[in-house]
């Protein structure tokens, strides 16, 4: 979430195309795919105040070959905006291919990591490995949650001077059985631990909808 | 002298004199007069100079002295009239001068021999000379006593015939096994044109061949391929082009060569300094480089690393490049930016577009085409796209008046850049909508061209995407109904597949939108169930799965409207399509079957047990129990999901 101005270059890895890649041997999952809208909240708690925004997440793009996800993120009444802040936002998919539960930049060293990802009870049964290798010899394929690490982009309809910035990146788990994520978020400057917590939504339908795109 | 112009009485008349100094003169006159002039060479085959010549040619005794003079002279005038210039090259074969140029090449007099050769060189730098026929055995010894010759001339004319006529890879093997390998390979040493004549050939049989490449690398141990790799250091430009371009088809057609960084580097520096070259070289060094990269990441990468791009750019900011050139440089661009972001990014950050945008207006069909299919590569970028980048007026108006371009593959390459460009994850698609877009695309779907038919409604199936019900409804007014039902039984698989996600796409979002599918009678989801019927293809499978899974996700009107379809009452339930979809090797197409029986045993749902009744009673039930152990992840949660909603209503 926003906290300070600062916006970072990454090296993205390349990808293909949006849509979900069919015919592929890395783990996919129906429900995180392009067009899925998640809803929860942030909780942004500090010493002061107790305070939680409302938060709308849309999957954009997902290219499970390279590892890579994208989407936006909307955070409701925000106290310092006048409007809902959008935030584009990439990701990390950890699959030990691409990407290990190392981070290796944005200032999070590998104690950091632990930290974070032992927050999340999925985590437990990966930790003796990940300590070890960094989880290198794991086998992710049928493990029915997805870790990730998602990083802000840029600003979609405020500017850069709103007080808000987005210097940090979540941690992130995914469960594939119903599409709930939890995060938390991490930059050195701000209070640690802000979780976010999302449901995958379905526009009010008895069941699951999915739409697609093919980029040509 | 006589005037430039030529008088149609005297120059025919002095062409087919008897007197042997007029017709010499009046053949020496035309010669000089059309040698690099276009314009002259036209006007006098409008004359009818062209078998005069040709005939003077064929009547002169090459054993003779005037003979040889005259046969010199019709052979150069000629090969003129045949270089460059099709019009030119039909001329000359029509009046009969082939078989007779041919026969020269084995004359006493050297003169005769050159001249006859340079002619027939001249004839096969054109797409209309006569093709050869290399399965003939006369023909092969020819074309090597062509390229064992010690005549300069003779073996040009022997790596220009193979360089015209060399097309499949069964010629290119004739060719190897003759041993012409061997004969071009010590062309490599020697003058220019030897040179550049053998690198030019050499290409040709070794492109996408990787018998004809190991044969070529292994001979002489390696010392051929040494010495085109040294070439690529020659002083001429365009023998670095040509050494640069035989050794991109040896890496292309084989894995094995050629593989190292270093030499990789190397190309894309070269072809990169020759885009400096101001003339031929120059506008062919970019589809080099396009053949180079074209589909590899890792140079891609390298290139970047090269700044290729910037060097493109600060080429096409010279405003006045030659179409080819402008060409050459797009499709390059296109191919660099086809798979990384980081060539996308710096394409953007360095404000191509701009100049890009301009280009969609240029008076070339092919600069126009190249700028689509540029622009296709960029707007991969979902960062880009959904940044809005592409979806401002400055592109799309020039984008869409495309769509109606005389040319069709200007059409279909604007239809691709239109493709992505409107997944722009806004709900009302307004500027492609305001700018005459939908109107355009929606006609397109009707045309006779299934190419273009396929990509006009993939586009519309991307516009769809994630789009509000009033835009939802201004797309589906436009289209109508039966076009939709109709694009759905198109004759074309592919368009079928399209189709089918277009639909697929309009019924996700909110409930309302699911009308859609039942609109006029359900016509669309008859058609969309006769599809899931008949269709062996896959994707069309799960696109029609997928449409079927959406409905079922909405009330309970909509639910029960899927039963029929998935249980047609004539049919014996285990050979349904549903059945079969859940037990496909496909993992993607269990993953859509499984999806529809979730959705319709929510428990929630008035008529749910009504359906599980029926999908216990057409084994379906114990399928999906089948598929709980699934060795696809997805697969193996929604039917543990739905087996779950089964149970809930009693054991099975």
């Amino acid at each position: 979430m926003p906290v300070r101005v600062a916006l970072e270059n990454t090296t993205t890895p390349s990808h293909v195309s949006g849509a979900n890649s069919r015919r592929n041997s890395f783990q996919s999952c129906s429900l995180l795919s392009v067009g899925q809208a998640f809803s929860g909240t942030q909780n942004v708690s500090s010493l002061q105040k107790d305070e939680a925004w409302r938060v709308n997440v849309r999957i954009q793009g997902c290219d499970l070959e390279h590892g890579y996800l994208c989407g936006t993120m909307e955070a409701l009444n925000v106290p310092m905006a006048d409007t809902p802040v959008v935030t584009f936002w990439e990701g990390e998919i950890v699959d030990t291919k691409n990407y290990t539960f190392f981070t290796g930049k944005w200032e999070a060293a590998p104690e950091d990591d632990i930290r974070h990802w032992t927050k999340f009870d999925s985590f437990g049964p990966l930790l003796g490995q990940v300590e070890m290798d960094g989880g290198k010899s794991a086998d992710l394929s049928n493990y029915p949650y997805i870790f990730m690490r998602w990083k802000e982009q840029y600003f979609v309809n405020v500017g850069t001077d709103c007080g808000l910035t987005i210097a940090g990146f979540y941690y992130v788990c995914f469960s594939c059985n119903d599409g709930s994520i939890s995060g938390f978020y991490y930059d050195p400057n701000s209070s640690p631990f802000q979780k976010l917590e999302l449901k995958a939504t379905n526009d009010g339908r008895s069941g699951f909808s999915f739409s697609s795109y093919e980029l040509q | 002298m006589p005037s430039s112009r030529p008088s149609s009485d005297l120059i025919l008349h002095r062409l087919s004199s008897s007197d042997y100094e007029i017709k010499l003169k009046a053949i020496r006159e035309v010669k000089n007069q059309i040698i690099g002039n276009r314009t002259k060479k036209l006007s006098y085959i409008k004359l009818g100079a062209v078998p005069a010549v040709a005939d003077s040619l064929a009547k002169a005794n090459a054993d003779s002295d005037f003979g040889s003079n005259l046969i010199v002279q019709s052979a150069a005038a000629l090969g003129s009239f045949a270089c460059g210039v099709d019009q030119g090259v039909r001329a000359v074969l029509d009046a009969g001068a082939f078989p007779n140029l041919i026969r020269l090449l084995s004359a006493v007099d050297e003169k005769v021999v050159d001249a006859a050769a340079r002619s027939l060189r001249m004839i096969y730098q054109s797409k209309l000379a006569p093709k050869f026929d290399f399965y003939k055995e006369e023909n092969m010894d020819f074309l090597l006593s062509l390229l064992r010759s010690e005549n300069e001339n003779l073996t040009g004319l022997g790596a220009g015939i193979v360089i015209h006529s060399c097309e499949t890879s069964d010629e290119q093997n004739i060719l190897c096994h003759a041993g012409s390998l061997e004969k071009l390979i010590s062309g490599l040493d020697g003058s220019i044109s030897q040179r550049d004549a053998s690198l030019e050939s050499l290409a040709t049989i070794l492109k996408n061949n990787p018998e004809a490449v190991s044969k070529f690398v292994e001979l002489q141990n390696e010392r051929a391929l040494r010495s085109v790799i040294e070439l690529t250091k020659d002083k001429y430009p365009r023998t670095r082009l040509l050494a640069c371009l035989c050794l991109i088809c040896i890496k292309n057609s084989s894995s094995c060569y050629l593989q190292d960084i270093g030499i990789k580097t190397k190309l894309i520096y070269i072809l990169l300094e020759l885009l400096d070259d101001s003339g031929q070289v120059g506008e062919e060094s970019s589809f080099a480089f396009s053949s180079l990269v074209a589909g590899k990441e890792d140079l891609q990468k390298l290139a970047f690393e090269a700044n290729a791009i910037d060097k493109f750019y600060n080429h096409l900011q010279n405003c006045a490049l030659h179409p080819k050139r402008l060409e050459g440089i797009f499709l390059a661009l296109a191919d660099l930016c086809s798979k990384l972001e980081c060539c996308r990014s710096k394409f953007m950050s360095l404000q191509v577009l701009n100049l890009l945008i301009n280009a969609l207006t240029h008076d070339e069909a092919n600069v126009r085409t190249a700028a689509c299919i540029c622009l296709k590569s960029v707007s991969r970028s979902i960062k880009s796209l959904s940044a809005g980048y592409f979806t401002n007026e400055r592109i799309v108006i020039p984008l869409v008046r495309l769509l109606s371009d005389l040319c069709t593959s200007v059409q279909v390459a604007a239809l691709g850049a239109i493709s992505n460009i409107v997944v722009d994850f806004t709900p009302d698609k307004s500027t492609i909508i305001q700018c005459g877009g939908l109107k355009e695309l929606v006609q397109l779907t009707k045309s006779m061209d299934s190419s273009l038919r396929l990509n006009a409604v993939w586009s519309l199936r991307n516009m769809v995407f994630l789009a509000d019900k009033m835009c939802k409804e201004a797309i589906f007014m436009e289209l109508t109904v039966s076009a939709v039902a109709s694009l759905i039984r198109d004759p074309e698989p592919s368009v079928q597949e399209q189709a089918l996600a277009l639909v697929r796409n309009l019924v996700d979002g909110c409930m309302d939108c699911i009308e859609f599918a039942f609109a006029e009678d359900g016509i669309i989801l008859d058609a969309v169930g006769s599809q899931l019927q008949k269709s062996s293809k896959i994707e069309i499978a799960i696109q029609g799965m997928y449409v079927l899974s959406n409905i079922a996700s909405g009330n309970e009107f909509h639910k029960e409207a899927i039963m029929p379809l998935l249980f047609p009452e004539t049919e014996n339930g285990s050979h349904s399509f549903l059945s079969q979809y859940l037990q496909s090797t496909d993992s993607s197409l269990r993953t859509s079957a499984a999806w529809v029986i979730v959705n319709l045993t929510v428990p929630a749902s008035p008529g749910a047990f009504g359906r599980i009744v029926k999908l216990r009673n057409f084994g379906i039930v114990s399928q999906i129990k089948r598929m709980v152990n699934d060795s696809c992840m997805d697969v193996k949660l929604q039917a543990r999901l739905a087996l779950d909603q089964i149970i809930s209503f009693g054991d099975s």
